[in-house]
């Protein structure tokens, strides 16, 4: 599998010898392109178009982040899985209300259910959370009679309170209330962790997006707009409770990441550097962990699992098999 | 897979062979590169290889590992490049 590069120095990437090259000051450090899947910056890099061209040949996605960690964008190449056909299967889903309807309803369902998932796991270790739990069971059955996408999206919002209203009882470190969730900016340290953890799960999805025949225009929950990709935060919903909020228990449970690991600054409060490596380097080591898949009968990674979940969606939009969210069983 | 490369090639091809397996795999130490590649990938850089080494005077050596899980590494004295993918 291809891998993800994190460039945190600053310096220069530039194609060199029919293969990439990072400059900083601490030498020259060459990237196999071939085994090279997408790129995420956030040191100060320079790059020049020759370099866009080449990751165009070797279709590499770079993402941006800003000096505070945020997503800031995406060099996302041309299109190399051009569909017309699924572009309008996607279309068609979209504008009709009872299609599109279907498939937000999925998304929230899977991101329920694993929601229910995680805090089944925390209860049988003996965690408090079964008041949250009780209330998560209790929305799931109003999903299925949820009339438009809006109040769709309201349940989710709901959801997600109870759920991370038993952050607290799961973590158990004074540092780390949840009090609420805060974003642009993050008011407290529990909460900076999730958005950060959340933003490198949507480019995440975004470059499995890129490996389909899917646009990430087009999404069902979060309605398509002018402005951004969408489809990535659809498919990012099921996996944030399994992947991002597991590893920030882990993390924090481990103490790999503690109070010292914050900044405030004008933006909210925001990672150093180091403990966004050490973030990275557990999400990498997350999404690279196997698993014996049911339906398929053989091992793959989480990473795989997102783009199956992209291949399902496909069928779904093709009419073959409709699609059936992800729930992990563990 | 994982696989460890090392060359010893005539002096005039040795930037070849190099630049070319630098595409696949990280270089590690002169002459020494390794890395996870791909079936497919490995197949490719050896076809490649083979176009530009002199079969009479060259050799390149590929160890195979199914996986690094049973293997460790050890530096002595310096660390020359890596393959850590946290620049």
């Amino acid at each position: 599998m291809k891998k993800t590069y994190f460039l945190f120095s600053s310096g220069e990437l530039s194609r060199r010898d029919n293969t990439l090259c990072f400059t900083s000051e601490k030498g020259r450090r060459y990237i196999p392109v071939e085994d090279t899947g997408e790129i995420m910056i956030f040191g100060e890099v320079d790059v020049n178009k020759r370099l866009l061209e080449f990751l165009s040949q070797h279709e590499i996605v770079l993402h941006f982040f800003s000096h505070y960690g945020y997503y800031m964008g995406s060099y996302y190449p041309r299109e190399h899985l051009n569909s017309g056909y699924m572009t309008l299967r996607q279309a068609e889903h979209y504008l009709d209300e009872a299609k599109r309807l279907a498939l937000a309803r999925e998304f929230v369902r899977g991101a329920a259910k694993n929601i229910r998932q995680v805090l089944k796991y925390y209860q049988g270790r003996g965690k408090d959370v079964n008041g949250q739990l009780q209330a998560v069971e209790n929305l799931l059955p109003t999903i299925d009679s949820c009339g438009d996408p809006a109040a769709l999206m309201a349940i989710e919002g709901n959801l997600r309170d109870h759920y991370y209203r038993a952050f607290d009882a799961i973590i158990g470190l004074p540092d780390f209330v949840f009090q609420e969730r805060s974003r642009r900016p993050p008011k407290n340290y529990l909460n900076t962790l999730l958005s950060f953890g959340n933003s490198m799960m949507y480019t995440i999805c975004l470059s499995e997006i890129y490996k389909t025949h899917l646009d990430p225009r087009i999404g069902y929950l979060h309605a398509t707009n002018f402005r951004r990709f969408t489809l990535n935060l659809d498919v990012a919903e099921i996996f944030k409770p399994v992947i991002v909020d597991r590893l920030i228990f882990s993390l924090l449970g481990r103490k790999m990441i503690g109070r010292d690991d914050f900044e405030r600054g004008t933006e909210g409060i925001v990672l150093k550097e180091k403990a966004r490596r050490t973030f990275l380097e557990g999400m990498e080591e997350k999404l690279k962990t196997t698993i014996k898949h049911r339906e398929i009968g053989r091992v793959v990674t989480y990473r795989r699992l997102i783009r199956l979940e992209l291949y399902k969606l496909e069928k779904h939009l093709m009419g073959e098999k409709p699609y059936e969210a992800f729930v992990a069983r563990w | 897979m994982f696989v460890i490369l090392v060359y010893d090639v005539a002096q005039r091809r040795v930037a070849r062979v190099l630049k070319k397996c630098r595409q696949y795999l990280h270089w590690v130490q002169n002459s020494v590169l390794e890395g996870e590649i791909s079936e497919a990938n490995l197949k490719k850089l050896k076809m490649e290889l083979e176009r530009i080494i002199n079969k009479e005077e060259d050799s390149v050596i590929i160890y195979h590992l199914r996986t690094t899980r049973y293997s460790s590494r050890e530096i002595m004295g310096l660390q020359k490049g890596g393959d850590e993918n946290i620049i």
